[in-house]
């Protein structure tokens, strides 16, 4: 783990100096706002609101698809520049001289870009505000979301590290990450298309959107945050595998 | 400090290192010399740990890189070749990054910084974003990381490479100054930085250590050298007397329109000449053709040409030969 701190802390400076996280953060919080708007929207111009769903259900819930949809393209871009960059621009060599361990220098430079991710998710907590003065707030259901969202930001982000660490180039590392980020979206749709059985149990499994159901009603299922961790852990494993493999390049 | 043995690296079917051994002890300056894509940069990253050996065992201040790449790193610090740096960061938050990096205790940071920014001369671009900066000035920025630990040992990839003549000299002020208290492998193709900087020179060809020694040493081992003699030449016969003997390649008056008495002729030796005994057997020659010596310079080969010679490849021995042969 030698080199974590350092590493952690220089990207993080990294990425909020340069325009990327706050092109990222604008990005993000125009479209998670016009999501949210016209969530409430909906919801003022109905007549009947059902008693078990609000606009923060919906929100985090069955709208998640517009919510998922961002992600496919924050998360690879957060995370295409952490490895490809240090390799085009030869600082890698300068970084694994130091006394360093491939484990610090990855698990530094992801726990940096899941940080970002977390602190672009921060403001969005002003709608939960917005909506604790018209009416009341189940927190637990705030917190659970949250969670679901960082296990998936967790997973999205471990695939993208691996990706950064495949090619020097962050456009490629984008588009792998696009790729098989997205790839898991579609497997996940299968739920809705499969007849019952296992293939739609496997789809229902990895599906982002039923998780995201699943959190945004208060229902903490310990499967889908091991499913979460296991994507981030096996790509975070595989980047240090790759990390080490350099030196015999 | 240094203890390389059988050293091989190969990317695949390429082999870039075959076979270096050598030693570099404490508080040496060693330069580390061969043309381009001899497999000075291969080595220098095998030292630093930037890449694994094939085969063979390297030793940094006692530590087997890679049985203990840690400790080994630790005592070294790596500039590597163009200097690579963050663009976006300011100098002395780099330089910051590089001492947590390295692990400076938190309490020397700060003085480490500064006294590495103080050696490598850019104290005054602390506030400077990376990308602002010259390349000489980048340059001395990697310098300064490779100083900031306060390592024994640092290990330089061609570090003035890219600079103006100024900025050289400065550099290379800077090595010597830092080779008082530290040990030194810099590699370089340029043969002056050598001469100007270290003690000792590793000749690298192809991957393999051609010659190594003090500068004076390599001077030595292969001498095409000659000499200057001073003659007093009524009859114009010395050129033809000294050709005669064996080991000399030619004789000839540096100002041949000169009518005066008194000339001055260059002699060049055969490279597998004993110059010793053909000096005595000019002088004996000269002697008994009744030719007055009076000033006699021996030339040292210029280190360029040793290095061509040490470097030169298969085709060119033959056309050394032939050049003996006339």
């Amino acid at each position: 783990m030698n080199g974590f701190s350092a590493v952690y802390r220089r990207e993080l400076l990294s990425l909020w100096v340069t325009p990327l996280a706050w092109v990222l953060l604008t990005v993000f919080l125009l479209l998670q706002g016009a999501i949210f708007y016209s969530i409430i929207t909906h919801f003022t111009s109905m007549a009947d609101v059902s008693v078990d769903t609000g606009p923060l259900q919906a929100y985090f819930g069955q709208e998640s698809i517009f919510l998922l949809m961002t992600l496919l393209l924050v998360c690879p871009a957060l995370s295409m520049r952490v490895f490809a960059e240090e390799r085009r621009s030869g600082t890698i060599e300068a970084l694994l001289t130091a006394p360093v361990t491939p484990t610090g220098v990855v698990l530094g430079k992801y726990f940096a870009t899941l940080t970002t991710y977390a602190a672009i998710w921060a403001p969005t907590l002003l709608y939960v505000v917005i909506l604790r003065k018209t009416g009341t707030v189940d927190w637990g259901v705030v917190g659970s979301s949250y969670l679901g969202l960082l296990g998936i930001g967790a997973a999205y982000l471990g695939i993208g590290t691996l990706m950064s660490a495949m090619t020097q180039s962050q456009l490629i590392a984008l588009l792998l990450t696009v790729f098989v980020e997205f790839g898991l979206f579609i497997l996940g749709v299968g739920e809705y298309i499969f007849d019952p059985g296992i293939l739609r149990d496997i789809c229902a499994h990895v599906s982002m959107m039923s998780q995201m159901e699943d959190f945004s009603k208060g229902i903490l299922d310990l499967r889908r945050i091991v499913f979460d961790t296991s994507l981030a852990g096996v790509g975070l494993f595989l980047t240090v595998r790759v990390v080490d493999s350099w030196r015999w390049g | 400090m240094i203890e390389v043995s059988e050293l091989t690296k190969d990317y695949g079917t390429v082999v870039a290192v075959k076979g270096l051994s050598f030693t570099v002890g404490k508080g040496e300056i060693v330069g580390f010399l061969g043309p381009n894509g001899a497999g000075k940069s291969t080595t220098l990253r095998v030292l630093a740990g930037f890449l694994g050996a094939t085969s063979g065992r390297v030793c940094i201040a006692g530590h087997d890189i890679a049985a203990q790449p840690l400790a080994a790193r630790r005592s070294l610090g790596y500039m590597p070749e163009s200097a690579p740096l963050y663009p976006e960061m300011r100098v002395e938050e780099y330089l910051t990054f590089r001492a947590r990096l390295k692990e400076v205790p938190r309490a020397k940071r700060v003085s480490a910084v500064g006294s590495s920014m103080e050696r490598a001369g850019v104290r005054h671009m602390a506030g400077t974003v990376i990308q602002h900066l010259s390349k000489g000035y980048r340059q001395r920025v990697a310098l300064a990381d490779a100083l900031v630990a306060n390592p024994p040992l640092l290990i330089l990839d061609e570090p003035t490479a890219g600079l103006d003549p100024n900025q050289i000299r400065e550099v290379r002020a800077l090595i010597k100054a830092l080779g008082d208290d530290r040990t030194i492998l810099l590699s370089t193709h340029i043969l002056s930085e050598v001469e100007a900087t270290c003690e000792r020179a590793l000749v690298i060809d192809r991957g393999i250590l051609v010659a190594e020694g003090t500068i004076d040493a390599l001077r030595n081992q292969k001498r095409a050298a000659g000499y200057q003699l001073g003659v007093r030449d009524a009859k114009r016969a010395a050129e033809s007397v000294i050709q005669a003997i064996s080991g000399v390649i030619s004789a000839t008056a540096l100002a041949p329109d000169d009518t005066t008495e008194r000339r001055t002729l260059q002699v060049s030796l055969a490279a597998d000449a004993d110059a010793e005994r053909v000096l005595e057997a000019v002088v004996e020659a000269l002697a008994a053709a009744h030719i007055g010596l009076h000033a006699l310079i021996p030339e040292k080969a210029s280190l360029e040409q040793i290095f061509s010679e040490l470097t030169r490849h298969e085709a060119s021995p033959t056309a050394e030969s032939s050049e003996a042969g006339t």
